[in-house]
């Protein structure tokens, strides 16, 4: 029975240093990040099943992890009020060509990394190019040209 | 010159008023900041303390973690310092010490064991005024032992109690 609860309680921690870390951390897995979460998983795993090396204790613990991200998903879809808290909002960070200080600053973005991001996701060559540069809740920057 | 993307607002998404995610991310990263702040001031354990109890023939000395999180290996270190000759030396222990919890060894071992009223009797025999007697018990928690245990020592001179130390481990998941 406690291993749910662990698994609960150690989803929601999870949940909590997702949203605390920021999504462009999570989303640009330099190598840095990507260590980073693996070793993160690991220590995770060790507080979920502890001694406990069953199959049963596996699949309790994996299938809690499992339908709670099916019901925060669900609750940002049900309670769409919700989504911002659970999965946060579009930001802007490029308007026109200019690009929103204060947004970047915000997030701990660079403007070299916007300019590389636009390099690499659109062949842009500069910011000024750029109509719109918006943060989406993946971590990901879209992006979206001048008209010509 | 483009629209702004559909779904997005200036007021919103540029200027961030009435923005939630921005609030929820700081308290969110207070949350874990507070958590590993408690941790590093010792709130969830391990680290031992020092708990004594004196009478003019013996003083009884325990050194424990009294927080402590379930899973971890511990040692308690009992320490006996005779001012005058104690024939039958004998710590008695709560059962807290044993409930949920593992007893990998006890060095050195004692010479007799039992029980008092539920409480595990340790015979550890004659020390000589003036000499020292150090008892260590190496411990496991139980992944599943969670709460508070009491875990008062008593030091014995057959059934006499010369000293008692009250102690409680406070266990984390």
């Amino acid at each position: 029975m406690d291993i749910v609860f662990r698994a609960i309680t150690l989803f929601l921690f999870v949940w909590l240093v997702t949203r605390a870390v920021g999504r462009r951390e999570l989303s640009t897995l330099q190598p840095f990040d990507l260590i980073l979460l693996i070793v993160l998983g690991d220590l995770i795993q060790q507080g979920v099943t502890q001694n406990d090396f069953s199959v049963t204790g596996a699949m309790l613990a994996g299938g809690t992890f499992a339908l709670m991200t099916v019901l925060l998903s669900w609750l940002g879809f049900r309670f769409t009020r919700l989504q911002p808290i659970l999965e946060g909002d579009p930001v802007i960070i490029v308007e026109r060509g200019k690009p929103v200080e204060r947004n970047l600053r915000r997030n701990r973005i660079t403007l070299e990394e916007v300019a590389a991001q636009a390099r690499i996701q659109q062949g842009i060559a500069h910011i000024d190019d750029v109509e719109w540069a918006v943060l989406e809740t993946s971590g990901q920057i879209s992006f979206i040209k001048k008209a010509a | 010159m483009a629209d702004l993307p559909d779904h997005l607002t200036l007021r919103h998404n540029r200027d961030r008023e009435g923005a939630w995610d921005l609030k929820v991310r700081r308290v969110a990263a207070g949350i874990v900041l507070a958590i590993v702040l408690l941790g590093a001031i010792n709130v969830f354990g391990q680290r031992p303390t020092t708990s004594n109890a004196s009478a003019p023939p013996a003083s009884l000395e325990v050194y424990a973690p009294t927080r402590a999180r379930a899973g971890l290996y511990y040692m308690a270190r009992f320490t006996i310092r005779a001012r005058e000759d104690v024939a039958k030396a004998t710590l008695v222990l709560d059962p807290g010490w044993a409930e949920a919890i593992t007893i990998n060894t006890i060095e050195p071992s004692p010479i007799g064991e039992g029980s008092d009223n539920g409480r595990l009797v340790l015979e550890l025999g004659h020390i000589p005024a003036g000499q020292k007697y150090v008892l260590y018990m190496h411990l496991q928690i139980n992944p599943t032992n969670v709460g508070h245990r009491s875990q008062d020592v008593e030091l014995r001179d057959g059934d006499t109690v010369l000293a008692r130390v009250d102690r409680t481990i406070t266990l984390f998941p």
